[in-house]
């Protein structure tokens, strides 16, 4: 029997009243509902802040992709200090670097270029969780005594994928 | 580093380095060395501010006049785009585009992490630098009407 992939935790920006820390985080709820939603569990920065034992677990035990909305990158610092490994951080200003025909605009409400923006982060991140997960599998087949993830699905106050 | 003046506002730091000039937009002018030879004339570095680069926000993008391009003072000669504006920079020199920082194309996060020093924007020959020196303001100027202006920020809701 084939053990489920291992799953990968998803941490974007908590920022108020911004318009990139709102791509990062229209970006995650794709990736956890739509794109990936079997290979990954949204984890929110405030419960890292408050040092959730759930969420700190979840980080702890899985590879974590932060998503970044400004340069103080607090999704990736607070991933690292609570015990996490960060497999990769993007941050929002990089990828409309290289997207920019999708210029962000509003904050409640994504613009169009937002909304596509966050689209392509959303596809980027969704390769890398791939990629993680492929390495995982590769993993536990060579090593049958390798665990999957527990504490993921017992995050509490992020909704993500348990449709494995 | 060159020396500075600092003043805090709000939780804010802003520096003024201290061996150039600036125009009251907050693009700094800092002579080079002048070079050897006859002919060789003064040459000047233009950048932005701390102040200007930190009101203006992370910058994405950097588009500065291609070297060879003729400008007079007032008229555009970079458009960064930041995470909050664009800002259309006006020539604080007239003279000749000789050299655009090739970070700009690739890193212009450069303008942010170092603004007096690897963030620089451009290498313009002035072609009147005596007058156009005349115009600007020297450091101990623009640090007091820089100060104004982030106080005037600060108290923007």
């Amino acid at each position: 029997m084939t053990p489920p992939p291992r799953q990968v935790v998803i941490v974007p920006c908590s920022g108020i009243g911004k318009t990139y820390g709102t791509v990062s985080r229209e970006a995650a709820y794709e990736i956890v509902e739509n794109l990936r939603s079997a290979k990954t569990q949204l984890v929110a920065l405030s419960l890292l802040v408050l040092g959730d034992e759930d969420a700190r677990a979840a980080v702890a035990d899985c590879p974590a992709v932060t998503l970044d909305g400004c340069k103080l990158a607090c999704a990736t610092k607070m991933v690292k200090e609570s015990g996490g490994t960060v497999a990769q951080d993007f941050a929002v200003l990089d990828v409309y670097r290289r997207y920019r025909r999708f210029k962000p605009q509003g904050i409640a409400e994504l613009n169009e270029g937002g909304q596509k923006l966050a689209h392509a982060l959303a596809e980027e991140v969704a390769t890398v969780v791939d990629n993680l997960t492929a390495e995982h599998a590769q993993g536990v087949e060579k090593n049958p005594s390798i665990s999957t993830n527990s504490a993921v699905s017992a995050v509490n106050g992020a909704q993500g994928g348990d449709d494995a | 580093m060159p020396e500075v003046l600092e003043t805090t506002v709000d939780k804010f730091v802003f520096r003024v380095a201290t061996d150039r000039y600036y125009s009251s937009e907050g693009v700094w002018v800092a002579p080079l060395p002048q070079g050897e030879g006859e002919g060789a004339g003064v040459r000047v570095r233009i950048g932005l501010s701390d102040f200007l680069q930190q009101r203006s926000g992370d910058v994405a993008f950097a588009e500065i006049k291609p070297e060879g391009t003729v400008v007079a003072t007032g008229d555009e000669v970079a458009v960064i785009e930041t995470i909050k504006v664009n800002i259309s920079l006006t020539a604080p020199v007239s003279g000749k585009v000789v050299e655009v920082n090739p970070a700009m194309a690739t890193a212009p996060e450069a303008i942010n992490k170092d603004p007096y020093g690897e963030g620089w924007l451009a290498v313009i020959e002035p072609g009147d630098w005596e007058t156009d020196r005349a115009r600007l303001l020297d450091a101990q100027a623009y640090f007091v009407l820089m100060k104004g202006q982030a106080e005037e920020e600060s108290k923007k809701p």
